[in-house]
């Protein structure tokens, strides 16, 4: 080594360690939003058909618009895209034909009008099988023929479309490839192959998503008769295609001029209005998806919205700014410039700023410091339409004796819990339906009482607890739950039975229960629309979120009646009919219902709590004087 | 020096290719997978999006694509292309890929680790030296009582701590965020603390022993005045176990930079290093690990280079 490399050597490293520690103090100031408030993470995507959380929720309120948006204080359907709410104009067919009037002048931020086609081609994108949304049901489970062409389901005779692989991006749905329209004449099934031994559910229906792919179709197309298959090692005078669908204009959705669409429902809906104002719902700019593809065409520089902000940039793990977008036809309401959105995933970092003046909203404060939060006159909390339960699975001995399951339900303290665990407010739970929803009333489950469980479970033959094996409580790892969990085990110890506690990390304890390799599992459900009917269809036998092993034919024969009763008086009893059934059999056994808490400064107006926990930013306005006594009084801590 | 650089460079990339292979398989052997969430999906959408993320294929299949996206040499659908790696998109944060999410992240991770690291390094060094010339005296002791406990305390406790007393009970500094200089430097003084701590101690010690040796009773003898023995031949003596001890010094900066990133709100990199395991975004878990072996072997590479060139005794081999 040269001598003098040595001696600059020193010098050397600390010209780069002074560089470096200039480059990592040199960055810009950014200047505060007029509202910012924290969003709790950072959102997976703002595309309507990909996501299911509330923060992602909140981001597509914000850029989106779809026929209706809900009121701030009431949730009440209030006109967006549509000009009118009103049940009357809108619904004919004895509530199975909705005919929605649009609004003529609404734009995308790109100055096109937003029209009837918008929706048509946006819930097609949503229902269709490849675009993996896992809130299609939104639309397939009402909407006439919905659920058969997204399931991909085709019968002899029925009109079909047909997608020839020649994508111009073959990862991506649209711009899609040639389509073809003709009608099915005949299916070539090859034989199913046998399964060999046991096979999961998930096998088996891989399998058959694999068998299907071999089939071939003969149509006929504009006179001719074709022949086509899926699979890429069909014969070579069969033609290749991407898929075989229903016909998507046989669909109940229909885009009758620019400003009209209508929509063919199933069965009457009392609540599709709801549905309506649900993110999933909402349109995005078909021109904006072909040009850029997937992913690129959500990114800020790039996204074309219709709502009442746009993105102004994304920065990941920190913040999406939100800029007041002048082309929303009803900009004048919206009182906020700027927008932040923070990600802050740690709740006492977010109470954190809260406190200290840089968030002026911020939900769901961390749990053991509510109760000295409670008495502040900026904390706001509201039941809301979420249960906290236990799913018992009903496959496992003794758990499938009803008496043990009463019997387990009546031991639960559910007060205790509430008053001394939650310390929040939350109300004890016992029924699966939360309070509040207009012309419902729940159908309970027995409250607590330790005397008739004990002796429920020596009816079941378990007289003390004797004879019963150890039964395990799974959750997921959370300080909260272990609390919850361990308060239920000293409750069921109370009647000699023994409970061992497991907590599993979130994606392996879900993994686990949709195994069924539990016997009791902690889970949570937050109504997607204000209608019993949310909590209530997931026990349907065999459905997919049921995950207990129980099923009941009086139930599901409810569950349908339900749906296809007009009267609304006479549907919400069927519905209770149903839950009663359901708190006596006890599949699951309710604890409490969530409450939505939030922090929010006072200087923030049109703010309002409600079931939903929503909270549109376009209703939020900022009283200036008040911010500024408020600042310069500083309140801590 | 060229064929150690050489030789590093070779297993540089072996070094990587284990660690990717290791992380590949192991991601995939724990239960639950990127598409499980609370709302079961039917098979036909699940199917729809595994094909499309490709995760329907047989896994050495997947592995031999992902190896050579991350190569450089593949592209997603299988081509043969040579260019910059590509990490593939991720799972969880789906508007992006992780490349570009680790482009976002890496800058606001480097700048916090380089402020906790200089400032480790110059608060450090400077206690050190002042403990070993005041060598049993009240400020020796009392630098080092501090030192050792430094040393003791977790960073989240000290954040914790820091935002009690500087954010709260004196407003000096903001909660959280990122933006401006004061939002760095409660973070980077909780996270270059340990570190301080550890170099003071490193210093005093290395110190001590360099002022007992010959050559700086020679350089006292021939009459350089104390400051100047000190700064150009005891620092360079006794900075050598500091040297040796920051390429560990980085590896912990970077691990701890993500209980500091999630308190003080940054957006880093260091939080997705556990979440996006715990989400199984494997391609992003990868992404992750994969920086930090860069990072970690480059700063071994720097330390061993910087100790051949600051002790003549040490041949580069």
């Amino acid at each position: 080594m040269h001598p003098t490399t040595r001696k600059l050597y020193p010098l050397l490293a600390l010209i780069a360690l002074v560089g470096a520690t200039l480059w990592a103090t040199s960055f810009g100031t950014l200047p505060p939003a007029d509202f910012t408030f924290n969003n709790g993470t950072e959102v997976k995507s703002i595309d309507p058909a990909q996501v299911t959380g509330a923060p992602e929720g909140r981001m597509i309120h914000a850029v989106f618009e779809g026929l209706y948006r809900p009121d701030p204080k009431t949730l009440q359907p209030q006109p967006g895209i549509a000009t009118t709410a009103d049940a009357a104009d809108i619904i004919s067919n004895h509530g199975k034909t909705y005919t929605f009037p649009l609004r003529r002048g609404a734009f995308w931020s790109d100055g096109t009008p937003v029209t009837a086609e918008d929706f048509r081609w946006s819930w097609q994108r949503l229902l269709h099988p490849g675009t993996g949304s896992q809130y299609h049901f939104v639309l397939s489970a009402y909407i006439v023929n919905a659920e058969k062409y997204h399931s991909g389901t085709v019968e002899i005779g029925d009109r079909v479309e047909v997608e020839l692989p020649d994508r111009l991006r073959p990862g991506q749905i649209f711009p899609r490839g040639t389509m073809l329209y003709g009608r099915l004449l005949s299916i070539d099934k090859p034989k199913r192959p046998e399964l060999a031994g046991q096979v999961t559910e998930e096998e088996a229906a891989a399998e058959q998503a694999a068998w299907k792919r071999q089939w071939i179709y003969y149509l006929k197309i504009a006179g001719k008769e074709r022949k086509f298959s899926q699979s890429p090692d069909a014969p070579s005078d069969i033609e290749k295609c991407l898929s075989v669908l229903l016909d998507f204009d046989e669909v109940g959705i229909k885009a009758v001029d620019p400003h009209t669409l209508k929509v063919e429902l199933k069965n009457p809906t009392p609540y599709f209005l709801y549905l309506m104002q649900f993110y999933v719902t909402f349109p995005i700019n078909r021109s904006c998806l072909e040009k850029y593809g997937y992913p690129e065409w959500i990114r800020p520089e790039n996204l074309v919205v219709n709502g009442p902000f746009r993105i102004k940039f994304r920065r990941l793990r920190d913040r999406i700014r939100l800029e007041k977008n002048k082309q929303y036809w009803n900009a004048d309401v919206v009182k906020l410039e700027t927008v932040d959105a923070l990600a802050v995933e740690s709740s006492t970092t977010g109470l954190n700023m809260y406190l200290d003046g840089d968030v002026d909203w911020m939900p769901s404060p961390p749990g053991d410091v509510i109760p000295k939060l409670k008495n502040r006159e900026d904390y706001h909390s509201m039941s809301s339409l979420s249960s906290y339960f236990y799913r018992i699975n009903v496959t496992r001995k003794p758990l499938d004796n009803p008496q043990v399951r009463q019997a387990l339900s009546l031991a639960i303290d559910r007060e205790r819990i509430c008053n001394f665990i939650l310390r929040a407010g939350q109300q004890p739970a016992y029924s699966i339906v939360p309070p509040g929803l207009p012309g419902y009333t729940s159908a309970r489950a027995d409250s607590y009482n330790v005397a008739s469980a004990r002796k429920l479970l020596a009816q079941a033959g378990y007289p003390g607890g004797r004879g019963m094996r150890t039964i395990e409580i799974l959750f997921n790892t959370s300080d909260g739950h272990r609390k919850i969990a361990e308060a239920i085990q000293q409750d069921w110890q109370k009647l000699g039975v023994d409970v061992r506690l497991r907590n599993l990390e979130w994606q392996t304890y879900l993994a686990t229960t949709r195994k069924m390799e539990y016997d009791v599992a902690r889970a949570g459900w937050i109504g997607d629309y204000p209608d019993p009917n949310t909590f209530l269809d997931l026990f349907v036998t065999g459905g997919v979120q049921n995950e207990t092993g129980w099923g009941n034919r009086q139930f599901d024969a409810l569950i349908l009646k339900a749906t296809e009763e007009p009267d609304a008086e006479r549907r919400m009893q069927i519905l209770h009919n149903a839950e009663e059934l359901l708190m006596g059999e006890l599949p699951v056994v309710p604890i409490y219902f969530y409450m939505s808490i939030n922090l929010v400064k006072p200087y923030v107006k049109g703010f309002y709590s409600n079931s939903q926990n929503l909270h549109p930013l376009s209703a939020i306005r900022i009283d200036e004087q008040a911010k500024q006594i408020q600042k310069s009084g500083r309140n801590g801590t | 020096m060229i064929s150690f650089l050489a030789k590093r460079l070779l297993w540089f990339f072996v070094t990587l290719w284990v660690v990717f292979t290791i992380s590949f398989f192991l991601m995939r052997a724990v239960p639950g997978g990127p598409f499980d969430s609370e709302r079961k999906l039917e098979p036909e959408v699940k199917q729809a999006i595994e094909r499309r993320y490709r995760i329907d294929k047989p896994l050495w299949n997947q592995y031999l694509v992902h190896l050579g996206m991350a190569a450089g040499l593949l592209s997603e659908d299988g081509q043969f292309r040579i260019g910059f790696p590509d990490l593939g998109p991720s799972y969880r944060i789906r508007d992006y890929s992780v490349n570009q999410i680790i482009a976002q992240g890496l800058p606001v991770s480097a700048s916090l680790g380089i402020l906790a690291l200089s400032f480790g390094l110059f608060v450090g060094l400077l206690a050190g030296v002042i403990a070993a010339l005041r060598r049993q005296t009240w400020v020796d002791t009392g630098v080092m009582l501090i030192a050792t406990a430094g040393m003791a305390v977790p960073n989240f406790w000290l954040a914790g701590v820091c935002i009690i007393l500087f954010v709260f009970l004196i407003p000096l500094f903001p909660a959280a965020g990122w933006g401006n200089l004061s939002n760095l430097i409660l973070p980077a003084f909780c996270l270059g603390a340990p570190y301080a701590a550890y170099i003071a101690r490193l210093t005093r010690t290395g110190m001590l022993e360099v002022l007992h040796q010959d050559y700086i009773r020679t350089a006292r003898a021939k009459g350089l005045r104390g400051r100047q023995v000190i700064i150009r031949h005891a620092l360079k003596g006794s900075a050598l176990p500091v040297v040796s001890f920051l390429g560990p010094a980085a590896a912990g900066i970077l691990t701890g930079s993500l209980v500091i990133e999630k308190v003080f709100h940054l957006s880093g990199i260091g939080s997705y290093f556990v979440e996006a395991a715990l989400q199984r975004d494997y391609q992003l878990a990868m992404g992750v690990v994969l920086v930090y072996t860069v990072v970690l072997y480059t700063m071994n590479v720097l330390v061993d280079l910087s100790y051949a060139i600051l002790d003549p005794r040490i041949e580069l081999e």
